[in-house]
């Protein structure tokens, strides 16, 4: 027998009891909280390229809406058109002419002044190479002048709305994006920019591609300078991992939580949770035919009585609670809630009530008639209403939507065959008009106009859920886009979201909330925009992000009342930034590490001796 | 798959018919489908395997930039998974029956049998949630990146990996050693007197890996194809990760350059083990 067994498997447990008590002292302060000068946001989306030119993830906009300044910015309080690098603008009589003045003493970050050159730059850069996410803003034929270093002044060959929208373009500084006039868009987005020159409270300096995002505080801001010198965007892909990253602290913030984990983020301690009013809507859109000479749809849903009887049908109060946990509330009108300014809430005595009773009664009226099965049959064709129904996987709550709307439906004779698909599928679907009605979402702009385009006759075939033509409403769209008149838009654009939620083209069935969860010992006074439930983390504004502050320990149990963001500063919360949550899992104690190491080298010792007995004997086969 | 990537983006980066007809042409995706395949072989023979639909950055970048965090992670799962499937087979075969044997065995057919997002999960709910000895994901702390804090940060995913694929290593070498273990030689070896260690580790190892070892180079191969499910639940940065995201966005381009690295790995792999065999065992070499 070697002597030198025994003795290897005291190393093994003395490696053990070293590596033990190693992680024990580590795991117990390494990523229990962030430190007072770095603020770290979990999020669920990551970016694939810092250039602003290739934005397109959620992520993406919130890093560049945190870098880069609007010539005018949504309002925190509302999200209409307010003063951001310009302090102020005008328009002339016939609004063809927009002379905005910037305010005094504007930089980038590298020191260079950011002068009116910069911002008409950025305004034809973006129009000459086509970037469709910004170019929309100005009419064909816009001009821009800079008579001194504070004035741009923009014509447009038509009366345009202009800076009341405003347009949502950052500007870019011309010494940095200048060298790239000409190239193509595959060489601009390519373009290595880190340390990015933004002229926002934060500079992104460094990408760690699939990890994490580093920005920091950036020296020549025109604003409030920010408390926290360095804010850090982490991605994770599992939700529940960022729930579990935010109990041990090593995320201050919580981004985009699925509401199906709303129950075990509420119980965190020092956990506050911002519920979001919703900036997107998920409908049940009916397909009206004509994407494709081989689409077919149901034809009784182009009965507009047979889509009232739907609705009347559909409990939207039960699928908030089902399908998002009560993180969402009742659809009703197609231009988002947060766009609080044009957004119309259908007086509660208006709203189409859950009556499923008198949904049969529309149906039986209308001579819709149930056969030997159940199912009701189209007396103009003979076909049994039949809906074919695709999910969207990519629509949180989606598919139980589908589940309860085929329930529903079955109690008024309609039969659903609901079937969750992939996104990529449902665009095909989209395009070749191969469905009766589908659940998918829609998001928007601030201002409505892209969102009551969709429904336009002349998106079908393009973003048209399912080719609705109505000439009524395309008049009413024509016309709130032409209107100058801010109230009168108004009025139109509130008209045409009637008209919508009158002859029932789609179906709203809910406002999901955005939910961010954040640790209230961690970080306090995050200001939300729009006022109240509005964006804690850059969205429209990085209004959040300079008014956020490290929380200061003033009094220990005030940690456990701690209130949400919306009314509340958040400075009576629980711990110094940078120390560990008394409440937050932060690893075992030295001393058990210790204990455990023992039990392992006595167990080492039971099994060595155990051994000594049966090394020798030889095998017998 | 389903799904036009370009209509993906319409609705995405609001793109105009005009401006999504632009992007087919700039991506090539308005030629006939063997025009398309043309230029994809030239350029790929090049070296050029084009640039992200979404991100417009080249795949080659893309697929660099996720390598080494893949090379860990895989890597030391796949060696991890190997040592100890091997150790414990070459003891369970050779003590067939006992308690370790019929332990390890059952263990290990259970843990490769359990969905690795599945056990993935458990471990960072235990580890990361209820104990908080590891973070909960990622490559590295905010505020630190050194070789301890990116240690920390593999392990559990590193543990969810290597315990998902002992099962494999484990019943191949068990396998293998008794089958070596009834050979006449053993015996032989027995009758010159040498102690049982000394058959199993001199005469019978040597030739029980043999099988294992093309398992563990072709495992290797499989190393560059990274671990989809592991780094989705462990948020870990490699090009499993980068493979998920492509997924969904339709992402052909980033799509089609990891499967020609992940497929070349493989066949480079299978050579190297078709190669060395014959260099291990004289038998086949001979031949």
């Amino acid at each position: 027998m070697s002597v030198h067994r025994p003795l290897s498997a005291v190393a093994i447990a003395a490696a053990a009891l070293s590596g033990a008590v190693f992680v024990g002292g580590w795991g117990s302060s390494a990523w229990a909280a962030d430190d007072a000068t770095t603020l770290t946001i979990g999020m669920t989306v990551g970016i694939d390229n810092p250039n602003i030119w290739a934005v397109n993830s959620t992520s993406e906009w919130s890093a560049v809406t945190l870098q880069y300044d609007m010539l005018m910015k949504f309002s925190d309080e509302d999200l209409s058109a307010s003063p951001s690098l310009a302090e102020s603008c005008e328009h002339n009589a016939d609004y063809t002419a927009w002379t905005c003045t910037l305010r005094e003493g504007l930089k980038w970050s590298d020191g260079t002044p950011l002068t009116s050159r910069d911002v008409a730059f950025t305004y034809r850069f973006v129009i000459d190479q086509g970037f469709s996410y910004f170019t929309s803003y100005f009419p064909k034929g816009s001009t821009f002048e800079t008579p001194d270093d504070r004035t741009i002044v923009w014509n447009s060959p038509e009366p345009t709305r202009g800076m009341d929208v405003p347009p949502w373009v950052y500007i870019v500084p011309e010494h940095v994006w200048g060298a790239y006039i000409g190239k193509t868009n595959k060489e601009i987005k390519q373009a290595a920019v880190l340390p990015n020159v933004a002229s926002g409270p934060y500079i992104m300096t460094e990408a760690v591609p699939g990890q994490s995002w580093t920005f920091e505080r950036n020296p020549n801001f025109w604003g409030t300078e920010p408390a926290y010198e360095r804010i850090v965007f982490r991605l994770y892909t599992n939700q529940e991992a960022m729930v579990q990253a935010l109990k041990n602290g090593e995320i201050a913030i919580a981004d985009g939580l699925e509401s199906a984990l709303l129950p075990a983020v509420e119980a965190i301690p020092n956990v506050a949770v911002q519920k979001i009013t919703a900036d997107s809507w998920v409908n049940l859109a009916f397909n009206f035919g004509g994407q494709d000479p081989a689409a077919n749809p149901l034809p009784a849903l182009k009965d507009l009585r047979v889509r009232q009887a739907i609705v009347l049908a559909i409990d939207k109060q039960a699928i908030v609670e089902k399908a998002y946990q009560g993180a969402a509330s009742p659809g009703e009108t197609i231009v988002r809630p947060l766009s609080v300014y044009w957004h119309l809430d259908i007086p509660d005595d208006q709203v189409t009530p859950y009556d499923p009773d008198q949904a049969n009664a529309i149906l039986d009226e209308a001579g819709y008639t149930r056969g030997g099965d159940g199912i009701r049959v189209d007396p103009q064709t003979g076909q049994p209403l039949v809906i074919r129904m695709p999910t969207s996987n990519d629509t949180p709550g989606s598919d139980i939507a589908g589940q309860l709307i085929a329930s529903y439906l079955s109690q008024i004779g309609i039969e659903v065959k609901a079937q969750p698909v992939s996104a990529g599928k449902m665009y095909d679907l989209q395009q070749s008009g191969n469905f009766d009605a589908y659940i998918w979402y829609w998001t928007g702009d601030p201002d409505p106009n892209y969102q009551l385009s969709v429904f336009t006759s002349e998106q079908c075939g393009d973003l048209s859920d399912g080719c609705w033509r109505d000439a009524t409403y395309d008049d009413l769209v024509a016309q709130q886009a032409s209107t100058l008149d801010q109230d009168e838009r108004l009025r139109l654009v509130r008209e045409a979201q009637q008209y919508v939620y009158d002859q029932v083209p789609s179906i709203v069935l809910a406002y999901p909330n955005s939910l961010t969860a954040y640790r209230t010992d961690i970080v306090a006074d995050l200001t939300p925009v729009p006022a109240g439930d509005g964006y804690l983390t850059p969205s429209y504004s990085y209004t959040g992000m300079v008014s956020a502050r490290p929380a200061q320990l003033t009094d220990p149990a005030a940690s456990a009342s701690a209130q949400p963001a919306s009314g509340d500063s958040g400075g009576d919360a629980a711990t110094t930034a940078g120390e560990p949550s008394s409440t937050s899992t932060s690893g075992p104690p030295v001393w058990l590490w210790g204990i455990a190491a023992l039990i392992i080298l006595g167990g080492v010792a039971v099994i060595v001796m155990r051994r000594r007995g049966t090394e020798d004997r030889p095998d017998t086969h | 798959m389903p799904g036009d990537p370009i209509a993906l983006l319409a609705r995405s980066q609001r793109l105009s018919p005009e401006a999504l007809e632009l992007q087919r042409v700039a991506f090539g995706l308005d030629q006939p489908l063997i025009t398309q395949f043309g230029v994809y072989v030239r350029e790929t023979i090049s070296g050029n395997l084009g640039v992200s639909l979404i991100s417009g950055l080249p795949v080659w970048e893309l697929i660099l930039s996720r390598m080494w965090p893949t090379l860990l992670l895989v890597g030391i799962g796949t060696i991890l998974a190997a040592g100890i499937g091997v150790l414990a087979g070459i003891r369970g075969g050779w003590r067939r029956g006992s308690r370790f044997d019929s332990g390890s065995l059952y263990t290990s057919m259970v843990l490769y049998s359990t969905p690795e997002g599945w056990l993935g999960m458990l471990l960072l709910i235990l580890f990361a949630g209820l104990l908080g000895w590891f973070p909960a994901g990622g490559y590295s702390s905010s505020t630190s990146s050194g070789t301890t804090d990116v240690a920390m940060h593999l392990a559990l995913p590193v543990l969810a990996l290597a315990l998902g694929y002992v099962g494999q290593f484990l019943i191949v070498m068990r396998s293998s050693m008794m089958e070596v273990k009834a050979q006449p030689y053993i015996d032989l070896a027995r009758a010159k007197g040498l102690t049982d260690p000394d058959v199993r580790r001199r005469h019978a190892v040597p030739n029980a890996i043999l099988p294992i070892f093309t398992l563990v180079v072709i495992s290797v191969g499989f190393i560059l194809g990274g671990a989809i499910v592991i780094e989705t639940v462990f948020s870990w940065p490699g090009i499993g990760l980068l493979t998920y995201e492509a997924i969904q966005t339709l992402d052909y381009p980033v799509l089609q350059g990891v499967f020609l690295i992940s497929s070349a790995a493989v066949i480079f792999a299978s050579l190297v083990a078709d190669v060395t065999y014959g260099l291990l065992d004289p038998r086949v070499g001979a031949t």
